[in-house]
């Protein structure tokens, strides 16, 4: 009996400290701890978040695509089982090496580790893995892939690539129609296709189904970082500037205007620059911006309002300041001295009221310890007591006017010599 | 302590600052500086000054001034220290099981004792309640026997 109570003792209370890798937590509920709720909340978002990133490789799994190495870097996914980073660094073919890692025999393992720590729920293991016969065939086509484009070298390999996003998008899901300029871009500047004003609206139900443009093309070139782009555009809407092509064109590209008609950024990642137009009306141009040299908008016209509550934060009107406070208990002890007080110390701060110099004799309001009745009484009983000691010894002082003492004798001897004298 | 916290020996110093502390607490100790007590006092005070400065306001009245005087015969000080407490002016009560109410005198055992103290006077000042009872445990409170008029 008393080893079984022992036993649980030191099951509950000496349960060593465990972190979950989860909850991010230090705990020592053992094995308990998995079927908290919250453990359970968390375990669940972290395997949708990662489900979600796994869906998008899965796709390239499906349709390997090839990729140009500075588009690449992308591509790099964070594996949570394994907790490393699987970057894509020399990589020909989109999320080459998240294939390679998520078919690999460790990371299975570890995918089975962490879903039986943590109580994942061993049938999903399957969900978060490439099985063999998957990655075989991955790997067959991207060797059939490689050699079409050695096949078709010609121009240079970023034409031919072009040409084969091309080819490939057209019967891919996603219906984009690749601008055939781009093909020839070569790695430097190329004219705008556009004009930076132009902006090419998206409707949201557009991009909800495939990203199809009506312009010149958005992002076109990585047919790795397009799912992603095609992914990130569903999710937000708004305005697509056109002029976001790849290389160092989008980098020069700038914002005009300023954000005051509030259209919502929504980032195009074209490898390069995640900025959106902002429509630049004519209007801005009237006003003057940042680099014209013009004041900023929230000092135009208010300037003189702005400019005082920074200097005087408390010396707002009353009527503001109250408004501000009563949010304070109006029950609360002393509430009406305090808004007094108040009132008065501003009127002071402004200058209009010289300050005024309260008696001397003032006295807060206190209950004494040995007393009976209000506050006010017991301040009026202390003045009395004060006052009386006060008398008191005026009193005495007045009484005794303070003299050498002369004894008997010494007075006898002295009215006896004047009497002598005399 | 004087550098460390507001210490006041005029009476007047201590009217302008109780009359002025607005929706804050104001602690107010009565005390020497030569004391050993009140100099712990001081250290508790001091180190907790900030961690309370937004609802309490500390300070030190120097009970060896003669314009305090008239403070520790109307607030009945005998023993040093003794804190008393204000809110916007108004004298708080502490029921702390000893038969004053109206100070708490003594030092505290720890800074988050202090803390406490200040955060239950704080809670009935806003609720409008002038005497509040003491949070700490009765081993942790500082006893001592009241005189009565020099009994």
């Amino acid at each position: 009996m008393n080893h079984n109570n022992k036993k649980k003792k030191s099951k509950n209370e000496q349960q060593e400290f465990d972190f979950c890798e989860v909850c991010r937590l230090n705990h020592n509920n053992g094995r308990r701890h998995n079927f908290f709720p919250s453990h359970k909340n968390a375990l669940s978002s972290l395997l949708a978040r990662f489900q979600s990133k796994l869906s998008d490789v899965k796709f390239f799994l499906k349709t390997p695509m090839l990729t140009l190495p500075e588009h690449a870097h992308q591509n790099r996914l964070w594996c949570v089982f394994c907790n490393c980073d699987v970057p894509e660094l020399d990589s020909q073919f989109a999320c080459s090496n998240a294939v390679g890692h998520l078919a690999s025999e460790e990371h299975w393992k570890r995918v089975k580790e962490f879903m039986w720590k943590y109580g994942g729920g061993m049938d999903r293991v399957d969900l978060f893995r490439i099985a063999e016969a998957d990655y075989a065939k991955w790997e067959k086509k991207c060797k059939s892939l490689k050699g079409e484009a050695a096949k078709t070298q010609s121009v240079g390999t970023l034409n031919d690539i072009h040409n084969k996003h091309n080819t490939e998008f057209a019967n891919s899901s996603c219906n984009n129609n690749f601008d055939v300029l781009n093909s020839c871009i070569p790695n430097y500047v190329v004219p705008l296709h556009s004009y930076t004003n132009e902006r090419a609206p998206l409707p949201s139900s557009v991009l909800s189904s495939s990203v199809s443009e009506t312009g010149p093309s958005l992002h076109n070139i990585p047919g790795g970082s397009h799912v992603q782009d095609a992914n990130y555009l569903k999710n937000s809407t708004g305005y697509v500037d056109n002029q976001h092509f790849p290389n160092s064109l989008a980098r020069e590209c700038s914002l005009y205007g300023d954000a005051s008609n509030g259209s919502v950024y929504s980032g195009v990642r074209a490898g390069l620059v995640n900025l959106t137009h902002i429509s630049s009306t004519s209007k801005v141009a009237l006003e003057g911006n940042v680099h014209t040299g013009a004041p900023p908008p929230w000092l135009d016209g208010t300037k003189g309002d702005n400019l005082d509550p920074a200097w005087k934060p408390e010396s707002r009107n009353p009527v503001s300041s109250i408004e501000g406070k009563s949010k304070l208990n109006p029950k609360r002890v002393g509430a009406a001295w305090a808004e007094r007080r108040k009132v008065e110390l501003e009127m002071e701060r402004r200058g209009e009221r010289v300050n005024n110099n309260f008696d001397a004799n003032w006295l807060p309001n206190f209950g004494r310890v040995w007393q009976s009745g209000t506050r006010k009484e017991s301040r009026k009983q202390f003045q009395i007591e004060n006052d009386a000691i006060r008398e008191q010894d005026n009193h005495l002082e007045a009484l005794m006017p303070i003299q050498p003492y002369i004894s008997k004798r010494m007075r006898k001897d002295a009215t006896h010599d004047t009497v002598n004298k005399s | 302590m004087e550098y460390l916290l507001p210490t006041l020996r005029k009476k007047q110093e201590v009217d302008s600052l109780i009359r002025d502390t607005l929706d804050k607490v104001l602690v107010l100790r009565f005390g020497l500086s030569s004391d050993a007590v009140c100099l712990q006092l001081d250290d508790v005070l001091y180190k907790s000054a900030k961690d309370v400065s937004k609802f309490a306001t500390v300070a030190l009245a120097d009970a060896a001034a003669e314009e305090i005087q008239v403070y520790l015969k109307y607030f009945d000080i005998t023993y040093v220290p003794s804190i008393v407490f204000f809110f916007n002016a108004h004298h708080m009560k502490m029921d702390s099981g000893s038969a004053d109410h109206t100070k708490w005198v003594g030092t505290f055992h720890k800074k988050q004792d202090f803390v406490d103290v200040v955060e239950a006077i704080y809670r009935a000042a806003m609720k409008g309640k002038l005497i509040v009872n003491c949070p700490l445990p009765p081993e942790r409170i500082p006893k001592f026997q009241l005189l009565y008029k020099d009994v």
